[in-house]
């Protein structure tokens, strides 16, 4: 099982993630065909024309209704957790000497204590986002047992890794699921929840509305 | 309401659920339940943060059901859902969503489904029943 999840699988799992990846986007981008008519322009009025107060004002007043104003707390423990799942498996020592040992070159390693701090972390905060998850009443009205799943996919990688680290459990049958793990979240990206990996960027850039970061003049 | 009114033409919702399918399939899959688009509602706002009134609640509950069972649904659960599209949303168009989920367009679609049924929000709103002397057709918003 341990040289199938390595080998194979492993393969496998990459494959149908970029594969999914393409789908995903591809799609995206045939159902937004329509061109937007009326454009928002991002700023009517021109920054220079305002006088400082004004600019000050505007400043407050687009921090107030952005989600670091409204939900500061979970703005940012959002982004620590989303950037934790990049930061971890990819600069990860113990990951980088795996593709090293089967293609003779990898990326830059953090050290150990660290990657075990920042996993410890991350795992810290998946359990922040379960309890949320059951205690808020505006996000429990909403959730479904599939979304427990999706949060579960997406942190159990990080959870037998970091026991696997600490070589808690039998280490062989603790590395075995974490590998399967990893390639099960891996493959989940394209078609479950966690696809927002793909619609954030796209969705935000192309498509023309009040809040995208670009001007996109794609539409639904 | 007539007898003959009361039946669904599932066929009709099956048919729009079928042109919108990919926009609704995409949306229901992007969205992460993250409750974030919360606070962009007004209403929400002003009713006491009552969960209800929350954009993706509007649209999951009413669309989202329609399409998780595949347009087969009865009258019942349509005069059950009504409230959240046409009493708890003045399509004002200003809900954000982080991932950029057209909560909006989505809403409007569940009043076409709703509105192809002959299930229509009914104004003014008294709690949950139509006002007396307001027949439903006089005074639907369309």
């Amino acid at each position: 099982m341990y040289e199938l999840a390595r080998g194979p699988l492993m393969w496998a799992a990459t494959v149908i993630f970029l594969a999914g990846i393409i789908y995903r986007s591809v799609q995206l981008y045939l159902l937004t065909r329509k061109k937007k008519r009326v454009l928002y322009s991002a700023a009517p009025v021109k920054p220079k024309d305002r006088t400082p107060e004004e600019r000050k004002m505007d400043f407050i007043v687009a921090f107030k209704n952005s989600l670091l104003g409204t939900h500061p707390i979970m703005a940012v423990i959002s982004t620590i957790f989303h950037s934790f799942i990049f930061i971890i498996p990819l600069f990860l020592l113990g990951h980088n000497l795996l593709i090293y040992e089967s293609w003779g070159l990898s990326l830059f390693s953090l050290p150990d204590w660290l990657c075990d701090t920042l996993t410890g972390a991350f795992i810290l905060i998946g359990l922040f986002f379960l309890l949320r998850r059951l205690i808020v009443p505006q996000v429990r009205i909403i959730s479904s047992a599939y979304d427990y799943l999706v949060l579960g996919i997406t942190v159990a990688p990080f959870l037998t890794g970091f026991f696997a680290y600490h070589q808690w459990f039998d280490y062989k049958t603790v590395i075995t699921i974490h590998m399967l793990v990893g390639e099960l979240m891996l493959i989940a990206i394209p078609f479950t929840k966690i696809g927002h990996m793909v619609f954030f960027f796209f969705v935000r850039i192309l498509i023309g509305s009040e809040y995208s970061f670009g001007r996109g003049s794609r539409e639904w | 309401m007539s007898a003959d009114a009361k039946k669904i033409d599932t066929q009709k919702i099956k048919e729009v659920l079928k042109h919108n399918q990919g926009k609704i399939k995409l949306s229901r899959a992007a969205c992460a339940s993250c409750s974030l688009c919360a606070e962009s509602c007004f209403l929400y706002r002003g009713n006491n943060n009552d969960p209800r009134y929350m954009p993706s609640y509007k649209w999951l509950s009413s669309l989202g059901e329609i399409y998780r069972k595949r347009g087969n649904v009865d009258r019942a659960f349509l005069e059950k859902t009504k409230e959240h599209i046409w009493k708890n949303c003045m399509l004002c168009m200003r809900c954000y969503c982080p991932f950029g989920i057209d909560i909006p367009g989505l809403i409007a679609l569940a009043r076409s489904i709703y509105r192809s049924q002959g299930v229509y929000g009914i104004y003014p709103y008294t709690v949950g029943a139509p006002e007396a002397g307001c027949p439903a057709d006089e005074n639907a918003l369309l």
